[in-house]
Formats: C-alpha cells, structure tokens, sequence
C-alpha cells in the first residue's frame, strides 16, 4: 500500500502503471471518468459520470481491477474470485454498505460500479490538526462500526470477514453517517513486497500476518482505528502491535475507563481473548450507556489487581519477629543459622533464624544505624555505631574482639573482602583495616563524610561521600577515578558486569564505568534516591523517595517498569528467586515479580521500614521503626 | 589495554617504578578541599529523610592530608603478574559487498581503531558503523552514507575528543549512552532533511577499553561472539520480529514470510528517533560482528559463529562471510565488521 509505506525500492516509480484511465475517458458507454479517489495495489478507484441521466449530475465511483498477470489460469481464476466478490457484495443490503449498480469486464481488467459516497474518510478527518472529535461521536461511531461488521459476519452460510479495517477505509457521508468502502475484493493476491520498506499497516490482528482471519480479526481493526482517533498517536508511525503501551485515558482523559477497557480488549494480541465478532463488542459498547454495567466494570478490574501469586493472610506470611528496644534501620545479615542486626537501642543482636531466639547481644555506645558484615574465617561480625568505632565482634559468643577508633560516626556498612574490612566514617575517610586484629592499613581521606557502604569488585573499592562525589581507589589506597554526582551519594555502589551502579540525592540513579568512572547512563527519579541499587535478571531495582521501585535495564538504562508505594522508598531492594524485596516508608514490606513488577505480596508492618531485606532459602529477614525483625515467608 | 591493566593491576607504572612506591601515599586528589554540593536542577523537597540521614550529622572537621603509618609491606592479595602480549589490540576486519543480484551498493561501512601505550591509561578506542540504505535514485546509498558519516563526527567530536582532552570525567557531560543516541538522532534529522525520500539502518558499536556500547535503529544487527557461543546483541525493528516476540510467528516463518523485509523503525521516517542503545562488557577472546541483512538473512547465527571462530584473521573471516552469502545468491548488499579483543 503506497500511502503507509514510504520506500519501496521495487515499486514502479509511477503507482497508477501504463494503463490508468485518463479523465474523459467513457466505459460501456454510460461512464465518464472524471477523476482518481484512490489507488490500490491491483487498479484504481475512480470516480465518474452517469451518462444514462444526462439531466442531473450523478456520480458513481469504479472500482478497477488490473488483470496483468501473463498466466492464462491464474488470470481466470482472479476473475472469477472478482466476480464472486461483487455478486456477494451486490447481495448485501445495509445502510452503511455502498450499494451496487454494474459490474462489467475486458480482457485484462474488470470494473465494479458502485454507489459515489460524498464525504470523508476517517484518516482525512483525523489528520487534518482540527478539532478532535468527541468521545460521543466516537462513540457514535464505534457503534455503527460494529453494527456494519456485525451485519457482515453474521452474514449466511459465511461470516464476511472484512480484513482490513482502518481509518481510509471509513467514510462519514454528507449526512454524518458512517460508511464502510474499499471491500477487500482482490487483496487475497497481493503479491509479497520484495525490498526493505518503512512503515506497517498498523491496523492489522496479529493473525493475519499469518494468513489467518476471522471476525475477531475485524475486532481488532476496530480498536485499532479507535485508539488512533481517541489518542491522535497514528498506529503506523509505532512499532506494530503496541497499543497496549500508549493508553488511551494518558494522552485523552476524557475516555471513560470503561471504553478505554473495551477497546483494550479488542486489541489483545490472541484472538480468542478478544470480543469473537462486531456484534459482540457492539453490545458491550451499548452497554456503556446503563450506568450500572459501567460500576459493574470498575469492580472487576479492582480486583484484577490481586498479585499473581495470590495474597496471603500476614499471620500466615510472619514466621517470627523479635523486638529489640528501639528502631531496627540497620539491614541484617544472616550467617549459619543465626541473624545479626543493630539497633538504635546502641545494641547489636545475634538472633537465631529457626525460631526468632535470642542468642546474644553486644552493647556499644550508641545507637547503630549501619549494617553488619561477616568475615567468615575469623569469625567476626563486624558493624560501626555513632559512638565512632567500627566493632568487630566473636559471631560465636558475641564477645568484642577488637575496635577501629575514627573521629567520627560510623554510619557506613563496612564491607570484607582480601582479608581486610573497608568503611567508611563520618570524619571523611575511608579506613581499610586487616581482620586479623584490626590494625589500620591504610585510610583515605575524602574530606567529608562517607555513609555508603564502599563496593569491592576484584582490586576497585568504590565508595559514595557526602558531598556528593564517588571515588573508585584500588588496593593500596590511591584513587583510580572521582567521578561528581550534584548531590551526596548515601546509597551503596554496586559492581556488575564492568559496570558500577549507585543513586544520589541528584534524584538519579547512575551507571559508570568501573574501570574510568565515566558515566555510561543516568536515570532520573523524581525525588533524592538514597536506597542503593540491586542487580538481577539484567535489570537494576532501585527504591526512590519518590515513592517508587524502580527497575532499569541493564543494557540500556531505560525503565522496565515501576511499582508505586504508599510512602518513600529508603529500603534497598533485594533481588532473589525471580522476586524484589524491600521495604516501605509506608509501614509496608512488598514483593513483586522482578519481571513485570507485579505486587507478589506485601505485609504490613507498624513502623516505616527504611531497613533493607536480607532473604535466605525461602524467608526474608527485615527489620522495622516499630522495633522489631520480622521473619517472613518469602 | 587498560582493561587488561584492570585485571592485571597496574605492572607499568603505578607500583614499581611510580614517584611512590611506599604505595599508601594519599594521592593528591585528596588534597582538594571539600566542595559544597552544586545547586541541583529541581531540588528534593523536604522530608526525604534518609535511613542514614536520620541519624545526627556531625560534619568531620577534615584532617590535613598525611602519610599513614607503617609504609612499606602490604601484604594485599597477590596480584597476577600477566603481560599483554605483542599485538594484542583491538583489531578489525570490514567488507562490503554488491552481492549477486544488485547493481548498486547501498550499505554503507566505517570503522575507526584509536589504540595507545602512555602514563594517560587511554582505553583502546573503537567505532565502528554499519548503515543499509533504501530508496530509488540512489538515496538508500546516499542516505546510508550521510548517517555513517554524522554519527561518526558525533562520536569523533562528543567522545575521542572529550578522551584526548580529558574531558570524559566532567560531571556536566551528558552520558556516553545519550552521546550514542544523539549520534543517531542527529543523523536521522540530517537524512530526512537531505535525502529526504531515502532512509537508512544504523548500526553501530563504540567500544572503549573492555566496554562496547552498541546503538541501532532497523535490522542491521550486532552480535557477540565468545568461546561459549552467539548472542544477538540488537533486536530488529521489524514486523516479523514483533510477530516473533508475540509468539505469532515462528523464526521459520518469518524467514519464509513475504513482509520480512517490512521495518517499523529506521532513519529518514519520523522527526522523533527512539534509538536502541545496549551496553555490554567485552571478555577476553570476545569478538564483535556487525552486519547488514544480506548476511544474517542467508548465513545462519551458527555458521556465523563457526566462521568467526576458526578463522584467527578478522579480514578473512569477513571475506568469508560474505563469500558464504554469495554463494548462497547474494540477493542482496552485504557488509560485515568484525571486531576483535585482545585476550
């Protein structure tokens, strides 16, 4: 079709072809050509004078099929399909069909003579930049849409399938009525393109790119014209089969819902999930009017919202929680059975996983906002408090076995790794201390304070400060790259695939290079994102104050999608088993299906969760402003 | 190299033989005083109160910079002594073909190497851009060549510059995957200005140091090519492609299917270009391989792969390819990049 695809390297420079009828030109004596309306792939569609009343101007439209083909057989057979077409289009007999009035034919074409329709079609009236059209009178239209193409597949013995359903083909008559043109007589031999071509038809059902159609085929092109009219986005100009990403109500609110989720049921890829003829979605359009089925309909996608996995009862989800004596911000860590968390009770707390029992607790002098870490051989939890020292602690009996002084709070989560521990403090550096006795190997000064906890991928350490900078040194304490965000970087890097990832209170989430710290992709929320990132199933899941879980594309840095909380969002996700985990200002702990990010279940908690999951086998351990750790079934 | 260097530590100049060799020197970049947070573009609202924010913040009072005690030992993890060995750069091969059928070739090709050896630690440099023009009086070869042309002075300009001057680090830089992008946008404002009843694929890949950021619009595709087999990088704008994603099509079909050459994507369509962009990290023994549909619709992704795998030369394993295609009938323009990295 030559005016939806912009280059066609094999297409005759000239579409009309060598044997276009020139105005003047008289058929059978009685038709004078007097001008084009259109050209197809196989022939034109003229318009032109009866000269059987030579009194008063009546215009009849012709409708011409070249018959080129050199094959003698293949020749009769397209003229007597043409044939067929007509006698069946002349047998049928609604308001918005073109009547028939002749049909005639020469040795290498054939012309069918139909009613002229004085009007215009859909596309013209849409793309003009006017005044778009009412949801009434789409309305009005959708309406008599279906009741034309209801009418044709109803027909008897065979539905009449219509094919090819869009905007050019539907006209609107000099008395505003709809009118349905372009039958698709001929279009079962249109001969594959050859050559690359621009551009769709936009309009067609999945299936029919298989040769396949049926009356939900027509559905289909039904809601495809109507999106395109309702939205002004012109299906053509868009990757096929996309409706679905440009809704209807964002770019037109005042579609009621409920024809928004007609036409978004038309449009479903599978034919079977559509309404199965015109007739069907022409009654559900008609009961658009009765208030009632329109109530009747926001009940039911209420409840579609329910998780995929189905929600379970919170006295089902908790299989314990333990209440410490003040808020839990601190994320925990489990180790061999047990749980380590600090509180801002100035406690660190050693909890059993099986049960939620005490095993034991370490006292420092105040409050810990940080999380711990494990260093496994020497069997210490480690973990910094606001009294200025980082703790390392004997995970087996809970007894100290040795402090690193700083000169300032340490609320960086320290991190293990070559045998030493690497944190940060808030008077500015950046300590690396040797686990064996927590001797001071080496310490780098950033000159304000370092909160995130710093990121250890084979010899970079990479950690966020305060003032907004991130600074990648290797081993030995010297920097390898500084890269400036706007604003402090409170949230942990993390190192995937060559890649570091981090948020900022800039508002984005960043992606460097790890080896040169260049920036590769940024991604911006819309407010401070102060949660640090997590890597699974080649996306990133970063929480943002803005209240929304976000999940970015690796490869590319656009969004994959987003689930929206009642509350910001300061917990750090945790990817495991195909789900995220993390927790809500709102007083909620979620999961959602890291796919598509479906709500899996939440559980609701009676304090703001800013603590981050840990999720070991099939529980997640979690900590909440309401004082408690909560085990619950992940 | 220097993502050789990565893995190796720094044997050239950092340790051995650098001004410092105690190696716990506090370099210099920390002697620079702490810098208030720039203004932001929209500024947080308050109340986005942080877990670790909450907490009262004591502003450290910033010590001089210093030497820290015990210079000399440090016993940190062994680092591999392992030393690239001579030639071992990025390299490429590239050929573009007619084909059997065609009189005219409207693929268009460029590569770009940029490899160095200093105490600057430049990552090797690479670009490479494969273009499939359409059109009649040659404005598909018109349109291929001007995008080929406007992303490379894009990229030249927005990235190999900004490398020389040092300029990569500056926090105002847009990021290297919006530079990419822009590229293509821009050439695609130009070819719809110039040619503008011709279109054109892009493909391309800018590969610095281990990383390859690869941007595209249309059915040129990039694949990656490793020991354990072949990925397709890109995801064609194509009809059948979406049919296939849809699970309403199979591969088979499709290659069988009379509107397989029909693209909802490509240069020279539309005013706004919604670019591909796909960042990947480049292991040892990886190669790159760009190509036009004139390869991948005859040659399959495993011959492909078998090809570039035994061929050590990166110009005959092109040569090869498009040979394959050929012999095959060649009905169309082929042109094949192939990218290797060293390891």
């Amino acid at each position: 079709m030559v005016d939806t695809q912009k280059f066609g390297r094999n297409l005759p420079d000239k579409p009309l072809g060598d044997g276009a009828l020139q105005p003047g030109s008289v058929l059978q004596g009685r038709y004078r050509i007097s001008g084009v309306i259109g050209v197809g792939g196989m022939g034109s569609v003229y318009q032109a004078r009866d000269l059987r009343f030579p009194n008063v101007t009546r215009y009849v439209a012709v409708k011409e099929m070249l018959n080129l083909t050199a094959d003698q057989s293949v020749r009769e057979t397209m003229l007597r399909t043409f044939e067929r077409e007509s006698d069946m289009l002349a047998s049928l007999s609604h308001p918005a069909v073109p009547e028939i009035y002749d049909y005639f034919s020469s040795k290498d074409r054939a012309y069918l003579v139909m009613e002229f329709i004085n009007g215009r079609d859909l596309e013209a009236m849409i793309g003009t930049g006017g005044e778009r059209p009412s949801v009434e009178t789409v309305l009005q239209w959708a309406r008599e849409m279906c009741d034309v193409l209801g009418y044709l597949h109803q027909h008897e013995p065979e539905p009449i399938i219509f094919r090819d359903v869009k905007p050019s083909n539907i006209m609107i008559d000099e008395h505003g009525r709809l009118r349905l043109v372009d039958f698709g007589i001929a279009k079962t031999f249109q001969v594959g393109q050859k050559g690359t071509m621009i551009g769709t038809e936009g309009y067609s059902a999945p299936e029919q790119y298989r040769g396949e159609a049926s009356p939900a085929s027509d559905v289909y092109g039904v809601g495809a014209t109507l999106h395109h009219i309702l939205t002004g986005r012109d299906p053509r100009l868009e990757p096929p089969f996309t409706f679905a990403d440009r809704p209807i109500r964002d770019s037109n609110s005042d579609v009621p819902p409920a024809l928004e989720e007609i036409i978004m049921k038309a449009l479903a890829f599978n034919p079977t999930e559509r309404y199965p003829s015109a007739v069907a979605m022409k009654e559900a359009l008609d009961a658009l009017s009765k208030p009632s089925v329109f109530t009747l309909n926001r009940g039911l996608e209420d409840q579609a919202e329910d998780g995929e996995w189905g929600q379970v009862e919170d006295d089902v989800r908790m299989l314990w929680s333990f209440q410490c004596e003040d808020e839990v911000r601190s994320s925990p860590v489990v180790h061999r059975g047990v749980l380590y968390v600090g509180a801002y009770d100035n406690n660190l707390y050693a909890v059993n996983t099986n049960d939620g029992s005490f095993r034991w607790k370490y006292a420092t002098e105040e409050g810990i906002s940080s999380s711990p870490a494990i260093a496994e051989t020497e069997n210490l939890v480690l973990f910094g408090s606001i009294d200025q020292l980082l703790y390392a602690v004997d995970t087996r009996v809970g007894h100290l076995a040795w402090t690193v002084p700083t000169k300032g709070p340490v609320q960086s989560s320290p991190a293990v790794a070559h045998g030493h521990v690497f944190f940060g403090s808030d008077d500015g550096n950046l300590y690396a201390a040797r686990l064996a006795m927590g001797r001071i190997q080496w310490k780098w000064s950033g000159g304000v304070p370092i909160r995130s906890r710093p990121c250890i991928a084979g010899d970079s350490i990479v950690v966020g400060l305060e003032s907004g900078e991130v600074a990648c040194v290797d081993l030995s304490g010297q920097v390898a790259w500084r890269f400036k965000a706007k604003r402090a970087v409170t949230s942990s890097p993390v190192e995937h695939d060559g890649l570091v990832f981090f948020g900022s209170l800039d508002w984005h989430l960043y992606a460097l290079d790890i080896t040169r710290g260049w920036k590769v992709w940024a991604f911006r929320t819309n407010k401070p994102v102060i949660s640090s990132p997590a890597v699974g199933d080649g996306k990133v899941f970063v929480g943002s104050v803005d209240g929304n879980l976000y999940a970015i594309d690796i490869a590319s840095g656009r969004e994959r999608w987003h689930f929206t909380t009642g509350g910001q969002i300061t917990s750090s996700p945790i990817y495991a088993n195909g789900a995220v985990y993390f927790g809500g200002i709102d007083g909620k702990v979620y999961s959602l299906d890291g796919k598509n990010g479906q709500l899996r279940w939440s559980f609701e908690t009676k304090g703001p969760v800013p603590s981050s999951p840990t999720v070991q086998g099939d529980v997640v351990y979690i900590g909440s402003m309401d004082h408690h750790i909560y085990a619950l079934n992940a | 190299m220097d993502f050789l260097r990565r893995i190796l530590g720094r044997p050239d100049n950092s340790t051995a033989v650098g001004p410092s060799n105690d190696g716990i020197q506090i370099t210099q970049d920390s002697a620079e005083p702490a810098r208030p947070p720039e203004p932001v573009i929209e500024p947080p609202v308050n109340g986005a109160v942080a877990a670790n924010e909450a907490a009262p913040t004591v502003v450290a009072d910033v010590p001089p910079p210093k030497k820290v005690e015990m210079a000399g030992t440090r016993p940190l993890p062994p680092i591999e002594p392992m030393v690239p060995g001579p030639g071992q750069r990025l390299h490429f091969g590239q050929l573009s073909d007619v084909g059997m059928a065609r009189t005219n070739n409207q693929d268009a090709v460029l590569s770009i190497v940029a490899s160095s050896s200093s105490n600057d630690d430049l990552p090797d440099f690479g670009l490479f851009v494969v273009a499939d023009g359409m059109g009649g009086h040659h404005d598909g070869e018109k349109a291929s060549a001007l995008a080929t042309r406007i992303v490379s002075e894009h990229v030249i300009e927005q990235i190999f510059m900004a490398m020389l001057t040092q300029r990569m680090n500056d926090p105002d830089r847009p990021t290297i995957t919006d530079v990419l992008r822009e590229a293509v946008q821009h050439a695609n404002d130009i070819v719809s200005d110039r040619v503008p009843d011709g279109g054109t694929t892009v493909t391309s890949a800018v590969i610095l140091g281990d990383l390859a950021y690869v941007v595209h619009v249309g059915d040129s595709r990039a694949y990656l090519v490793t020991p354990e087999g072949i990925e397709q990088l890109t995801r064609d704008h194509s009809l059948v492609q979406r049919l296939i994603e849809l699970d309403q099509l199979t591969p088979e079909e499709a290659a069988e299917h009379p509107q397989r050459n029909v693209l909802y994507r490509a240069l020279g369509q539309s005013e706004n270009l919604d670019v591909d962009a796909i960042t990947r990290r480049l292991g040892p023994h990886a190669r790159l391989l760009l190509c036009s549909d004139g390869l991948w619709n005859l040659v399959t992704e495993e011959t492909i792969r078998t090809v570039v795998q035994e061929c050590l030369d990166p110009q005959e394993a092109c040569k090869r390819l498009v040979d394959l295609a050929n012999e095959r009938g060649g009905p169309d323009n082929v042109t094949v990049i192939l990218v290797q990295v060293p390891g």
